[in-house]
């Protein structure tokens, strides 16, 4: 199974552990942590825009600045190629302890074919694990929306897999001093169970990204099982599919 | 040929990928031996360039060079397959190779060259009376392609190279995606999941409903746009386009075909290619001569009948 945290964010964190830290953590332990960074006017500020593209790559993801317009996109164009991206350097690792070529580009051209038709294979039917974590500080407020809509989005393509698919849904910060982020949804893969996300929040001040993240971080380990590194022979494909809790609609 | 929107593809992109190869350009392939010629850039998108190229003297093909080779291998897989897939035509696929530019190895594909501009471009110049036939023929390629177990997915104008007197070529079939993975590439305005339509599993009617919506982004632009940037989410609905078909003379003739599309009412590919032309043919009829007595003419000679009997009543009586 793959695990991703997705960070939405519109700056700096202030309070608490290191986010950059935190992502490594999470990378340590089998998480790939996307960020993206949502700025309508201005601009996310130097600090803010540098803490962004650390905390990516400190969690082996990726990160992109963008507008709330387009947020949907971005997310689920991040969250793919995160998948692609995990699946890719498994195999290149694969190919070298076993064939020692470099990576699958180093292929002739016909077996590069067959190995990357195995590659998108396991992309389209790996299990998929996403919780978002999302940033409700004071100056979020006006961007909620498109977070919604961008998890929403989400939901409906990863719906849209033939591998099992959940998303779960993490706010920070906490409603009283001592709680840095709150659960909106726990693991779900139906777009349309999703409900009203953030209808109560109430915004602070604070951001304590760093916190919030090993929080997530803490609820993947408890609820996914073990975590380690990516194991190609993930689970027999998904169609068919005996177990009925969280399978991806394959009707439309 | 450019790539869209939707696709999980990288936005992070270094300069040294940005920059484009000059006219003149040799790429000698590694593994194959062949030798090209870059002629132009046709086009560019976010994991690759597309050009136009020569393997010798007036012999043309289009040429992609990718950044990423598993990324660059799954579109040859698909082109590949697809050429498997539908005997008796054209082969798309050329050739696959690598080859080494200022010492950095880059991946690339050849494919035949379709000369032709994007449909919106090409009704433009040559007026919306050329629909019928570019929706035709249009319909009849995608129906090949789905009876072939594939789902372009990614229909938009730009995709679309309208040859001439109408000729249809997709272009960019990297986005194709079999039927009943989910869709690998779409453009968001164009999307079934983006107008609450159904899911964004890869079935023929999901390539449908985004031909509805090109005819209405091709005949009617501007409207459509204004409606994505003033429409909440909550409210993307199938109604809310058919009320811009419906208001708009030159979408009128496929106004019902365009409502099946939208929302998923065609048993195949090949019905919604019958019903089109058949939509079509009824607008080209000449009306019926009955039919094209005014109202007011009616009434005028209705009134000058009961004019006339009341005067020859009034004079018989008398």
């Amino acid at each position: 199974m793959m695990k991703q945290i997705l960070l939405i964010t519109d700056g700096g964190s202030n309070v608490g552990e290191s986010p950059v830290t935190a992502a490594a953590q999470a990378y340590a332990e089998g998480i790939t942590v996307n960020v993206a960074g949502v700025v309508d006017e201005g601009t996310i500020g130097e600090y803010g825009a540098t803490e962004i593209a650390d905390i990516a790559r400190a969690g082996g993801g990726i990160s992109q600045i963008v507008t709330s317009r387009q947020l949907s996109k971005t997310v689920q164009m991040m969250t793919r190629q995160t998948v692609a991206g995990t699946i890719r350097q498994a195999v290149n690792q694969e190919l070298r302890q076993l064939f020692g070529v470099n990576d699958v580009g180093s292929l002739p051209p016909p077996k590069r074919g067959e190995v990357v038709k195995v590659m998108e294979e396991m992309e389209e039917t790996m299990s998929l694990s996403v919780a978002l974590l999302i940033d409700a500080s004071a100056s979020m407020k006006p961007k909620l929306h498109a977070v919604e809509e961008a998890i929403r989005d989400l939901t409906l393509s990863l719906q849209a897999r033939t591998g099992r698919s959940q998303v779960s849904v993490f706010h920070f910060p906490g409603d009283s001093q001592y709680s840095y982020c709150v659960m909106d949804a726990g693991w779900h893969s139906n777009a349309s169970n999703l409900g009203s996300l953030f209808g109560k929040i109430r915004m602070r001040g604070t951001t304590p990204t760093g916190p919030a993240l090993l929080q997530v971080v803490d609820y993947i380990r408890e609820t996914c099982g073990k975590i380690g590194k990516i194991e190609l022979m993930d689970e027999p494909h998904a169609s068919g599919g005996g177990s009925s809790e969280v399978r991806s609609d394959n009707v439309v | 040929m450019l790539r869209a929107a939707g696709r999980a593809r990288c936005g992070v992109t270094t300069s040294s990928e940005k920059e484009t190869l000059a006219r003149g350009t040799e790429i000698r392939g590694k593994w194959n031996g062949k030798v090209y010629r870059l002629e132009r850039l046709l086009g560019v998108g976010s994991n690759g360039q597309v050009y136009l190229a020569s393997a010798g003297p007036r012999v043309h093909c289009a040429m992609k060079i990718g950044h990423e080779a598993a990324e660059l291998q799954g579109e040859v897989n698909i082109l590949a397959s697809l050429d498997h897939s539908e005997k008796g035509r054209q082969p798309f696929l050329l050739d696959v190779d690598d080859a080494v530019i200022d010492g950095r190895k880059i991946p690339f594909y050849v494919m035949r060259y379709v000369p032709g501009v994007p449909l919106k471009a090409y009704l433009k110049e040559h007026g919306s009376h050329w629909m019928g036939v570019i929706g035709y023929r249009l319909l009849e390629r995608l129906s090949h392609l789905h009876e072939a177990g594939w789902v372009f997915g990614d229909i938009k104008s730009d995709n679309i190279l309208v040859g001439e007197y109408g000729r249809v070529e997709l272009v960019d079939y990297g986005g194709a995606s079999a039927i009943g993975r989910s869709v690998r590439q779409f453009t968001e305005i164009y999307d079934r999941g983006y107008w609450s339509a159904g899911s964004r599993v890869a079935d023929p009617a999901y390539d449908l409903f985004a031909v509805g919506l090109l005819w209405l982004h091709a005949l009617d632009g501007k409207r459509l746009v204004q409606l994505t940037r003033t429409l909440i989410p909550q409210n993307r609905h199938p109604r809310e386009l058919m009320k811009l078909v419906k208001s708009n003379p030159k979408l009128l003739p496929v106004e019902g075909w365009i409502e099946k599309a939208l929302t998923g009412q065609f048993a195949s590919t090949r019905e919604s290619t019958r019903e089109w032309r058949e939509a079509v043919r009824i607008s080209q009829r000449p009306k019926p001569v009955d039919d094209r007595v005014p109202g007011w003419m009616a009434g005028l000679l209705g009134a000058a009948i009961v004019l006339s009997t009341t005067l020859a009543a009034v004079w018989l009586l008398d």
